[in-house]
This record gives C-alpha cells, structure tokens and sequence, in this order.
C-alpha cells in the first residue's frame, strides 16, 4: 500500500506550478495565488497575527492537533522541531495552527498550548487559534499535519503533506523525503517548487 | 477474535516450540477493531494457491479504510512472515463505503470486512507437515478521532495431498467475499474535464434507469474528483453519466482516470451491488473527432461497398444503363436524376436511421436491420425484389416499363422515379451488410444522436455516390451505346434478385415457420400472377382490361394480406442473436422444457435480459464457469436459457409461475419433483451445490 501512495505522490511530484481549482466542498487555497488572509488569536497573547503582516518573510503554516497519530509521528520523532528549528533560524516565520472546534480533540487553551510548545521542544513563531475553522476552510485544510509554504509576496507555494511516506509509524520518518524543506529550500533560492501539492495525510480536522 | 484464535492454539502447542508460542495477540481491551487471520481451506495442497483473510471487526461507529482512504487516513498493511518458498499477493480490495467525517469524505469499511489475499504455497511441501503463515497488520482505524492499531496475527494449516477441504467456519465467507470483489468492468469508459466536474461516461447500452438505485465512482488516486462532492447520475439508453466535482491535482485529469464503478441494481430480492474495476480514457474533443471521422469514413466506404451487393447491385445496374442509353440526354437532366436518387437514398437512410435511434432511446434492445427482425416487412420486402426480378426478366414492364425508364428521363416522374429508386435502393440494401459497415455502424449506435445519424447519411452517400457521379459526369460518357448486350446484361442481373428473394423467403421460415413460409410462397405465386397479366393484358381494351385491372389488384392485394398470417416470433430472441451476443444454454420454450421433465432430465432454466446488469454478471462469472458447466455436463443438467430482453409472453408467465415480473430467475428443476429457485446473486458454489445434490 505504502509503494501504491509513494507512485501516487511521485507522480504528483512533477506538477508544474499550475493554477488549480478551487474545491467544491472544502474551499482550498490555490498554488501560485496570493494565499487566504487570516488573523487569528496567539496563545502568546497580545494582538492578533495576520499573514499580511508577515510580507516580506517566508512563512510555513502548519495544521496540528497534538493527540492525532499523525502529528505525534512527528513530533515524538523530533521530526516536525527540527524542521521548525532550521526554517525558523534561517527567519522563515513558523504559524502553527489549531482549527480544532471547542470540546473536539485537539483543542487546547493557551496555557495548555504553550505547555505543549515547552515540553514538546517544539519551535514555532506562534501557535495560532482558528477555533471556527474560518481559516483552515479557507486553505482547505483537511487533515493534521497539513502543511503550507507562503513566499515574500503572500503566494502559496506549497499545499500538502509534510512528506511522502503517509503512515503514522515512527520508523518512516528516516528515509522521507520532506517536500516542505523541500518547497522552503526552492522558494529561497528563488527557484520553482518541484512538487507544488500533494496529497496530505494524516487525521481529520475537528472543524466545528 | 478470541474464540478464533483459540482455535489455532491446539495446532499452535502442539507443534510449537518456544518460537511459535511468543506472538499469540495480545487483545487489548480498549482495540476498536479486532483482528484475526482466517482462510478459506482447512488444509493446503502444496503449490496450489489458496485464500486467506484478514478479518476485521470494526468497532460500531469508527471506520478502516480502503486502498484509496480519501480525503483522510491509511489503509491496512500487511507485512508477511511467511515460510520459505511462499508468496503472498497484494489485498485484493473489497468494496468500500463512503464515510462522510466532516466536510471530508472517506473510503473504508464498518462493522466488518475481510481483505483478501491469495497465498502461493510452494510445490514441495510434505503432506502431514503444518504450517504456519504469520504476518504484521496495522491499520488506522477512526470515528472522529484517529487510531493507529496493530497486531502480529497468525494462522497454522496443514498440508494435504488430495484436494484441500473448505475451512467450515470461514470457507463460505471468504468465498462470498471473493465472489463480491470488484470485476474488470464489460463497458468501455470515458470522462470529460470541465473546470468544475469531471463527467464519467460508461457506455453499458440499455440499462433501465428505473433499475439502478444508485451509482458511486471510488477513485484509485487522489488527485482528479473531490473525494467529498456529489455524484450526479444519468441514465441513457446509452449508457450511463457521473458528474463528479474535480479534484485539486489540475494534471490528474490529463491521465486515464481508475477506480471502481459501484452499481446498485433494484432486484426482485432487494438491492444488488456490484462493483466494477474502470479505466477511464480522458475523451477530449480532440481525441473524440479522429473517431468520428474514422467512422464516417468507414460508412462511406461501406457504402460504396453496398453496391456491389447482390441485394443493390441489379438495381444500381438498371439505373445506370438507363442513364447510358440517354447519354447524349442534356448535362443539367442527367444532374436531376442523379441528385434525386441520391436525395431518395439519403431520406430513406435517415428514416431507418433515425427510426433506430428512437427506438433504441425508448429502450428497445434493437440493432441495425431491426425492420427485418418483422416477418410481415420481410415479406413485403421479398415481394417487391421478386417483381423486380420479373421485370427484368422481361416477365413485366413496370410503369413505363424498367427498359424504357430512359424514355422518360426528360419527363418530372422520371425524376421522382429516381427519387423512389434511391428510397428503394437504401430498404432493399438494408438486409446486406457490407465490409466495413459494422465497424461503423456499431460505433454509431453508442454515439450521442447527431453524430450516429451523420454515420448512418455516410453510409447512404456512399451507396449513392457511384450512381451520382455516373449523373454529374460531365460531357458525353464514354461508353458504348446500349444494345443487345446491355439487354442480356439486364436479363443476368434478375438472378441476383432471385437469389435474395430466396434469402429472404429462408430468413421468413426461421421467423414465421411453416405456414409463414406458405404463405409467402403463395404470394409470391400471386405476384407472378399479376405481373403475367398486367404485362398480357396491356393492349388489350373494354371489359377484358377492366377484368385483367380487377385480378392483378386483387392477386396483389391477397399476396400482402397473406404477410400476415406470419405468426411473428418475439422481436427478443431474434435479436438476442442477431446483436452477436453470446447466450449461454439453449434457448427456452415451455414445450422444451415440458419434454426434457417428461424425459426425467434435469434442468436448469436462466431468465436473463440484456438489459440486466446483475444477469450479464452472473452468466459471464458464473454460468460460463468451467467448473459450473462440468457440473451440469456431470450431472446431465440442460441448460435452458430464457431471453426477456423485449416482451414475451412465455416467459412472462413463466415468470408469473414463480410469482416473478422481474430478472434474474434461475430455476433448477430435479429429474423428478418441485424445482428448487437459487439466489439472484449466484455464486459457483451456489450453483454446484443445488447441481450435486440432485
């Protein structure tokens, strides 16, 4: 099954940077258009955090829920914090992201958002609160992690899963080819994203 | 799961040592599915592949999922252990459920699945050893919440020499579960992109809108349709349409599109599933418009072909001497006669054309030269051809007399006779078929209405082409002038015609039977007749004439009513046959079956329909197994089949008998006692069960 996934996505892999449609059901976000404004409460507190006000930065957003599988590959593998480390360091601004509605897995107070950044040695600029799914349908988001690279001028560049090995074992985090580092290294260098949009995987978002 | 895997755990002490006892499963408490290995045979014969399973007991309200998840989640895995020298295939997959989780949609599977697989043993296993097959499953498994689950499972068999037993517990359900995978689809497919859909067009003639109760399309991959969007279906006579909305990948639908196509078909029992693996061909209007060409340029050719048949030939041959015997007949005259006759070919194409399409559309199961499946028209039509035949054998002269027509080349009717001459030319081309012309014609019939039509004028075009161009010649044509030769010429192609009207009086015996045939005879007796007369008695004058007027009249009027004593057989069977469709068995006749009971031999009687998705199934999957046609050639079963694809009577009440109005029936009748009915969905082992215990 994972060899039939890994076709799927290496074929994806050689999209072109082309204009796709929007989504019937989830509206989603379109590669190569200016990316879905959001502003959204931190759980550092203070006012609250718009993508236009990041022009000028690279910006990778990411969708989480702590207790999905999915996400935990990645972050009990150190996986997702390393990446945090190296884009954030490199002045890549980090959003994580929680559309998880009210009473739904994954939803967290800020306190226990901030706990989970602690102890986790998690490394995002800000952990962001969508708790009425505005913006998550806005970039049809529909599972966690699913990840997203924004340029210097707002446009997505990037729509999909971390990497291309959908499973939640934490073996298959060795060996993976990450597309957002991927995605982050071509944007920088001013080249064109080689796999624009995969398939995301993991749970799905508990959208009110 | 428990009481399962205890069944293994004699066979696992027995022959374990320390190595086998360690990876028994663990169930834990708060598993949402259970797990455990199943096989379809108690027993393995070496190198004979056999079935295992992976049983799945999903806890209510959560799902696993299918090859394709969806918009979320991870199919189960299998990761094998196995012996030396064994191979285990891929899951096959069963079919999945749309479960909608959110704004999301997934692909899976609740309350219970087995996936199947297919293990190769190797051929040099010892009869007396056991053996045991191991493997690693994990699977996610989600209501709105996400689990991964994984368990080691295991499954010891031992190895038989004979034929290995079924597994009592699981040997019916895995077996049922086989039955039910999806099969290649007998359609051919296509779908166009728009920006917003994606439209899936399955070219399954015939269905009955009425029948289906739903259809849903499973993509393989992610990337072409929206997971999560509607599926809006239309039923044609052509077949069916999904409108689908599209997907995010934008290059997704540059590629054949994979999936499987889910069938609900309404039953008399209830609602069949039935899922179907298509591949679907990407039908831009680029790809679509080489096809039509290449059709209309079969049809032209087909129809220039259509000259040469004996059916058309003697008759083109008459309208071009006449036209030769006037060559010094005036350009625009000649030009006339030629457009007329070529306007009758394409009217009289059109007509059968689109009598056709309309038929077809209003669900008639009919094919090209459907008119000739009504005795009464191929009468008339065997009627026509003699006296045309008579004519030139100089029996008759019809009108202005066949040899004159030339005569009358200047005059309007000779004009509107042309006109007719090219009507009568396309009916009596009808029962010939030409090279090429099947291609064609078969092509046409699943196109949308326009483009089947455009095929059918090709066609006529090209009967009428020589004939035209002979016409729009330019000048004097460069031939010898009409003689003795082209009367002898004339009188040589009577036989052409005497030989297709013994074709059709044959076609009408198989249809109309013995008195139909009489009947034809005698009028075709009458037509000689009133031909004989007509021509005796042109000169002469008064009572004479009036009285020779009265007989011809009546001979001919007695020889078309005489058409219908032709008992006309079912338009169905006729044309269950003349559509090249294989039926399995010999076909069915209350009076067929009533002998073979009085003989004391079993029987097994099919109700099938063309238009019957679940029948074309099982007769293709099932009936015309090896294993179940040995079964009845064992067991000395006859196979009667019953083809309800237009109206029929017999049958109907045949239907009635079972307190039936609907298809499939599958009735097995034991040499002596009350006939045993078997299920809709037939199985082999359903089949060869009822066969052995007779």
């Amino acid at each position: 099954m994972i060899h039939r996934r890994d076709l799927l996505i290496g074929a994806a892999a050689f999209a072109g940077a082309s204009v796709i449609r929007p989504r019937q059901v989830v509206a989603a976000a379109t590669v190569g258009q200016p990316a879905p404004a959001f502003s959204l409460v931190s759980s550092g507190g203070g006012p609250a955090v718009s993508l236009a006000d990041q022009r000028g930065k690279l910006v990778v957003l990411e969708w989480t829920n702590h207790d999905c599988p999915y996400v935990r590959k990645h972050y009990e593998t150190q996986n997702m914090q390393r990446l945090q480390k190296d884009a954030t360091g490199r002045g890549v601004v980090w959003l994580t992201v929680i559309s998880s509605a009210p009473g739904t897995q994954g939803h967290v107070s800020a306190a226990q958002a901030n706990e989970l950044t602690k102890s986790r040695g998690a490394a995002p600029t800000a952990v962001l609160f969508d708790p009425t799914g505005v913006a998550g349908k806005a970039y049809g988001a529909t599972v966690t992690p699913h990840m997203y690279v924004v340029n210097k001028d707002g446009v997505l560049m990037y729509a999909g899963a971390i990497d291309d090995r959908p499973t939640s074992r934490r073996s298959d985090v060795d060996g993976a080819q990450n597309y957002v580092r991927a995605a982050l290294d071509a944007v920088a260098a001013g080249q064109p994203v080689k796999t624009p949009l995969t398939r995301a995987y993991g749970c799905t978002i508990k959208y009110a | 799961m428990l009481a399962g895997m205890l069944r293994w755990l004699p066979a696992v002490v027995l022959f374990s040592c320390a190595s086998f006892a360690a990876p028994m499963p663990a169930v834990a408490e708060d598993r949402k599915v259970a797990t455990q290995l199943v096989a379809e045979v108690a027993a393995i014969r070496p190198g004979e592949p056999f079935w295992v399973a992976l049983h799945q007991r999903i806890t209510p309200g959560w799902h696993t999922y299918w090859r394709n998840a969806g918009d979320s989640g991870e199919p189960a895995t299998l990761a094998w252990r196995l012996p030396n020298g064994f191979t285990a295939d891929e899951i096959a997959w069963p079919v999945p459920e749309r479960v909608p989780v959110g704004p999301a949609m997934s692909f899976g599977f609740t309350n219970e699945v087995l996936l199947p697989v297919r293990i190769t043993p190797p051929a040099d296993l010892r009869p007396g050893d056991r053996v045991v097959l191991r493997a690693d499953a994990s699977w996610l498994v989600c209501a709105d919440i996400c689990i991964p689950e994984e368990a080691p499972v295991l499954l010891t068999l031992p190895v038989v020499a004979g034929a290995p037993p079924a597994d009592a517990r699981w040997g019916p359900a895995l077996a049922a579960a086989r039955a039910a995978l999806p099969r290649t689809s007998p359609w051919p497919a296509s779908f166009a992109a728009s920006a917003e859909t994606v439209t899936l067009t399955v070219a399954a003639p015939g269905l009955r809108a009425e029948r289906i109760a739903a259809v849903e399309f499973f993509p393989y991959a992610w990337g072409p349709i929206a997971h999560a969007g509607a599926q809006t279906l239309a039923v044609s006579a052509t077949g069916l349409e999904l409108r689908m909305p599209r997907g995010p990948l934008p290059e997704a639908v540059t590629r054949p599109i994979e999936g499987l196509l889910v069938v609900s078909e309404r039953l008399d029992s209830g609602v069949a599933r039935q899922a179907f693996e298509v591949r679907a061909e990407p039908a831009r209007a680029a790809a679509l418009w080489p096809a039509v060409a290449g059709a209309l340029g079969l049809a032209l050719l087909g129809g220039l072909l259509l000259n040469l048949m004996p059916c058309v030939l003697p008759l083109l041959s008459v309208k071009a001497l006449a036209l030769l015997a006037h060559a010094d007949a005036s350009a625009s005259t000649r030009r006339h006669h030629g457009l007329a006759y070529t306007a009758g070919v394409l009217l009289a194409f059109g007509a059968v054309g689109g009598a056709l399409l309309a038929l077809r559309a209003g669900g008639e199961q009919i094919g090209w030269g459907f008119h000739l499946q009504s005795p009464v028209f191929v009468a008339l039509l065997a009627y026509v051809l003699f006296a045309m035949a008579l004519a030139l054998s100089g029996v008759v002269m019809i009108g202005a007399g066949l040899s004159a027509v030339g005569s009358g080349l200047a005059a309007r009717s000779g004009v509107r006779g042309s006109f007719f001459a090219g009507g009568l030319a396309a009916v009596v081309a009808t029962p010939c078929t030409a090279p090429f012309m099947a291609t064609a014609l078969g092509y046409a019939i699943t196109q949308p209405p326009l483009v089947a039509l455009a095929v059918f004028e090709a066609l006529g075009l090209g009967l009428a082409l020589p004939y035209l161009l002979l016409a729009l010649a330019p000048g004097r044509l460069p031939v010898p002038r009409p003689g003795r030769w082209s009367q002898r010429l004339e009188q040589a192609l009577a036989f052409p015609l005497y030989g297709t009207v013994a074709w059709l009086v044959w076609v009408l015996s198989q249809q109309a039977g013995p008195v139909g045939l009489g009947a034809c005879l005698a009028g075709l007796v009458l037509i000689a007749l009133a031909a004989w007369l007509h021509e005796a008695t042109r000169a002469a004058r008064g009572a004479w004439r009036l009285t020779a007027r009265v007989v011809t009249a009546a001979s001919v009027i007695v020889a078309v009513g005489l058409t219908q004593l032709a008992p006309g057989v079912p338009a169905g069977r006729a044309d269950g046959r003349a559509a090249g469709k294989e039926v399995a068995g010999e076909r069915y006749s209350a009076t067929r079956l009533a002998e073979l009971r009085a003989a004391g031999t079993p029987v097994f009687v099919n109700v099938t329909a063309a238009w019957c998705i679940t029948c074309l199934v099982n007769e293709r999957v099932v009936l015309r197994a090896p294993a179940v046609t040995e079964g009845f050639a064992r067991r000395g079963v006859v196979h009667l089949t019953a083809d309800w694809t237009n109206r029929d009577p017999e049958i109907t009440r045949m239907l009635g008998s079972f307190e039936r109005n609907g298809v499939p029936l599958y009735v097995l009748y034991p040499r002596s006692g009350a006939p045993t009915l078997l299920p809709q969905i037939l199985t082999e082992r359903a089949v060869l069960d009822v066969v052995d215990r007779l």
